[in-house]
């Protein structure tokens, strides 16, 4: 669509990649733009993008409208009202911790996803162009006219913003609200005038790139999800804040995935053929580990109120819970039919997949939207070793030592950067794992699936079901006993403190760097035993079943699980993965449905208060006691007070 | 007195984000065994001298040495391992911890940093030590009975005193508290002056004291600093402060003390 190949050289390829670099641009423009005004970086950017092509799709090819009609009543569904409720959303989550933003927009990302594959179903619809096509010939290159009005739209866009911010009193009160509204409306500025406006800007930029990517990949969510993605890299390069250097991040993205496909398209090598693709999810990393910190600047974190503390329970409350809930596993495949038991098997994989996440999350405070990365890494890494004649015990210990490296590198950006750019590294180093490795020979291969055999042990035959089922029991038993003792050790202290006040454990001398590295080694290194002990379910590993987004499904279960650190993750196990056995929820409609209910159960728990999230901190209330440093400098009369 | 405590040396110290000079060519000395004040007005740079003492942020130049140690170029823990102790002027609690807790983890953090695997094993004696020093530090700063309440749930003023217990906890030589009586009412303070008092003469460790009641500052310290615009304008006996015009001007925000600026930094260097 963008662009008529004609001539054997990189004019055509260029001029692609800047119509299609163009689009990225917008998009990522959006996107920096509600970040920049609310401090909630939209994970659901993309979904808003999808569910604008899919309105549009409806308007145009199912109810026949004129296609400027349907871009415009798309635009108004999506981008105008579509804006206002997320409006609605980043105001609720102005004083949440980073998690619960992350959370919020997951679960959006999540629900939409599901409810826009429930609708139109999961298959690609073809998309007709509705831009004027017609070339023109400029330098020896033919640009369609299409790429000419994307090119336009973006430049528009970017440049409007820019002077907007610069020149206008309503943009300088854009940058203002999300650090002090209640002042921004001291001087007779509406903040959630400006709130509105931010959003509704923004998602019309998600809305209009949508659309405009629609006619070139079809309209399929996941498809439309994933390349929205990419304007994440551009807007790394404009390092979330700065607009001019995000278009120009999109362009650079475009011009270089065409250019970088053309020039390697020779290649055979999987891996190089494959950079292209993925350039800006190495852009994005690249950002993510190099770029100093202190130009990664976190907004909206100013006015942050803490995650109310977990009530604490007595030993004995534990003890008799424990193993009254220990019982009820082990009778399970007694009581269970026979069919339904590889799917309580793969919830006990998933009970140790949420402990590893809960570790992270909610133990020390660090994001992580990744955990299917390490998974996988464990599942093949277990393939492999089995296929090598490792002990299958053996085996599963080398796929959770092999996980434990990644989680160190994970742990990179976690030492240099916290909060939503630790979210936004773990979320595009999901991808890039899955987009560069699951394929290869380390990973899973071409075939896509590696072979997992149940092991026999102690001279017992347990590649049965039921066989199999205890043989997960037990190493998820391990993997509580594991998880606790990490708890009431040093460590476990270190890492609540880390998750509490980083600052303050560096003032007392703990390397916090240490910490962290540990705390995802051990994430890692359970995940990693989870992916294998999920492989060993269906004998056969396959790429399928790590897929990024159950990372995110992952993160937005869990966060209405309470914060247990193992409790929770057997009820999101429960939830994500059991739940379906029982013969409700086998409903086809139910199963279409059940992302869009965890999508608004996870925006549900971050955005309420009341549901135990998010207290009144001591920091708050300190901070309402000392009202604003700046309006305190030009008292005079407070100055006397405190000399005299 | 224990052991021999040290002095903290400020020489010359500048702080700039970008085109801000926040701090301006600070120097001060805090000895061992007194209680140092430095005060100013809000945004006078106190806390950010602080912080470039701490090594939460970067001092553009000047140095900051504890005893004859530098500690130029070195990060939070390094400088907190060495000896140098900190509270905040927004409190740093481990919220979701109980009382006892947080003031144990205070030396704990110190400990698990003395030897590689120090975060993943904690020997008996370390512990029996950190819960002695525990103890020790909720009793000296009588919050023993909130030992099990939950941080988050205490009122600003419980806070201030979980937090020097603290920092008092851990093996620090030498502390620097950011208004520490912050949320405190006069009773309050009036005890939480004895307290430092006690603790100075028992310990022999120095403080340097960032406050706005000037009613504990004048009782507790012998030495103070005055700052204004990131500048240091006065130093002198408490006496001597309280009664210098300059300070008057820059707390009252009269025209003219910017003229005086070189002239009385000048002095302070003498």
């Amino acid at each position: 669509m963008w662009g008529v190949p004609s001539v054997n050289d990189l004019g055509p390829v260029i001029v692609t990649g800047i119509s299609d670099g163009a689009v990225y641009a917008i998009c990522a423009l959006g996107l920096v733009l509600t970040y920049k005004t609310s401090g909630v970086f939209n994970f659901a950017h993309g979904a808003v993008a999808a569910a604008s092509a899919y309105v549009f799709y409806q308007f145009r090819d199912r109810d026949h409208m004129p296609w400027g009609l349907a871009a415009v009543l798309a635009l108004l569904v999506v981008g105008v009202i579509g804006g206002l409720l997320l409006e609605r959303m980043s105001y609720a989550l102005a004083e949440a911790p980073t998690v619960m933003r992350v959370v919020a927009t997951v679960g959006l990302l999540v629900g939409l996803d599901s409810l826009l594959t429930a609708i139109y179903g999961a298959s690609t619809i073809a998309f007709k162009n509705f831009l004027p096509q017609s070339p023109t010939r400029v330098g020896g290159v033919n640009i369609a006219a299409s790429d000419f009005i994307t090119l336009a739209l973006a430049i528009v866009a970017t440049v409007g913003l820019y002077l907007f911010f610069k020149r206008s009193r309503l943009g300088v009160a854009m940058q203002a609200v999300v650090d002090d509204p209640d002042l921004l409306s001291m001087q007779g500025i509406s903040p959630v005038v400006v709130r509105r406006l931010a959003w509704t800007i923004g998602s019309c930029f998600a809305s209009v790139s949508g659309m405009l990517l629609a006619p070139e990949i079809g309209i399929n969510v996941s498809y439309l999800i994933l390349l929205i993605i990419v304007a994440y890299g551009a807007a790394a390069i404009g390092l979330f804040s700065n607009l001019p250097l995000t278009f120009a991040g999109g362009i650079i993205i475009g011009v270089g995935i065409n250019v970088l496909g053309q020039e390697l398209s020779g290649s055979h090598s999987i891996a190089i053929l494959s950079l292209a693709p993925n350039l800006p999810f190495l852009v994005l990393f690249a950002v993510m580990l190099f770029v100093p910190s202190r130009l990664l600047i976190e907004q909206g974190v100013r006015r942050v109120r803490r995650l109310r503390p977990m009530p604490t329970f007595k030993p004995q409350t534990v003890g008799v819970s424990m193993a009254g809930f220990a019982l009820l596993a082990i009778i399970v495949p007694l009581v269970a039919p026979a069919y339904d038991i590889n799917d309580y098997t793969a919830g006990l994989a998933f009970a140790v997949l949420f402990m590893s996440l809960a570790l992270l999350t909610w133990t020390s405070g660090q994001i992580s939207l990744c955990q299917m990365a390490f998974a996988a890494v464990g599942a093949s890494t277990f393939g492999h070793a089995l296929a090598a004649g490792f002990p299958w015990l053996l085996a599963l210990l080398v796929a959770g030592l092999i996980a434990m490296p990644m989680g160190a590198l994970v742990a990179i950006p976690a030492i240099r950067l916290s909060g939503i750019y630790l979210a936004i590294a773990t979320f595009g180093f999901g991808i890039l794992v899955e987009r560069l490795f699951f394929t290869s020979f380390l990973m899973f291969g071409n075939q896509y699936a590696i072979r997992t055999p149940r092991p026999h042990l102690l001279g017992l035959n347990l590649t049965g079901d039921k066989g199999y089922y205890y043989v997960t029991l037990s190493l998820t038993a391990l993997c509580c006993v594991l998880v606790l003792l990490v708890r009431r050790s040093r460590l476990g202290r270190l890492l609540r403190g880390l998750a509490d006040s980083p600052t303050a454990l560096a003032a007392h001398g703990a390397n916090t760097t240490i910490t962290r590295v540990f705390v995802f080694c051990i994430s890692a290194f359970l995940a990693g035993i989870g992916g294998a002990l999920l492989a060993g379910v269906t004998q056969s590993g396959s790429e399928a079943t790590y897929d990024f987004s159950v990372s995110l499904a992952m993160i937005a279960v869990l966060a209405f699980c309470w914060r247990l650190p193992i409790l929770s993750p057997f009820i999101a196990a429960f939830l994500y993965q059991v739940l379906q056995v029982y013969p409700f929820f086998r409903d086809a409609t139910v199963l279409k449905y059940d992302g869009v209910a965890f999508g608004i159960l996870a925006i549900g728990v971050a955005v309420w208060p009341g549901l135990g999230s998010i207290r009144s901190s001591g920091r708050a209330q300190e901070r309402d006691q000392r009202g604003s440093p700046v309006l305190a400098r030009s008292a005079p009369v407070h100055r006397e007070k405190v000399l005299t | 007195m224990n052991v021999a405590m040290p002095d903290l040396t400020v020489d010359r110290v500048t702080v700039r984000f970008g085109g801000l000079v926040a701090v301006d060519d600070v120097s001060l000395h805090a000895p061992a065994g007194t209680i140092t004040g430095l005060i100013g007005p809000n945004g006078a740079g106190k806390t950010t001298t602080f912080n470039a003492c701490t090594g939460l942020v970067s001092a553009s130049s000047g140095s900051v040495r504890l005893g004859e140690e530098s500690l130029n170029h070195r990060g939070p823990a390094t400088r907190a391992s060495r000896g140098l102790g900190r509270t905040f002027q927004r409190m740093e609690l481990f919220d979701s911890m109980t009382v006892k807790e947080n003031v144990a983890l205070g030396p704990e953090s110190l400990f698990s940093s003395r030897h590689p695997w120090g975060q993943l094993f904690s020997p008996r004696r370390e512990t029996r030590n950190i819960e002695e020093r525990a103890r020790a530090a909720m009793e000296l700063c009588e919050i023993a009975e909130l030992s099990r309440r939950i941080a988050g749930d205490l009122s600003t003023g419980q806070r201030r005193l979980v937090e020097l217990a603290r920092a008092v906890a851990s093996p620090f030589r030498f502390l620097l508290l950011d208004e520490p009586s912050s949320g405190l009412d006069v009773h309050e303070t009036e005890r939480f002056g004895e307290i430092l008092v006690a603790f100075v003469a028992e310990t022999g460790m120095g403080i340097l004291l960032v406050e706005h009641d000037m009613s504990l500052v004048s009782s507790v310290c012998s030495t103070i600093y005055v700052l204004d615009f990131g500048r240091l304008i006065f130093y002198g006996s408490t006496a001597e402060t309280l009664a210098s015009d300059v300070v008057q001007a820059a707390y009252l925000g009269s025209e003219g003390t910017g003229g005086d600026h070189a002239h009385v930094a000048g002095s302070a260097h003498a």
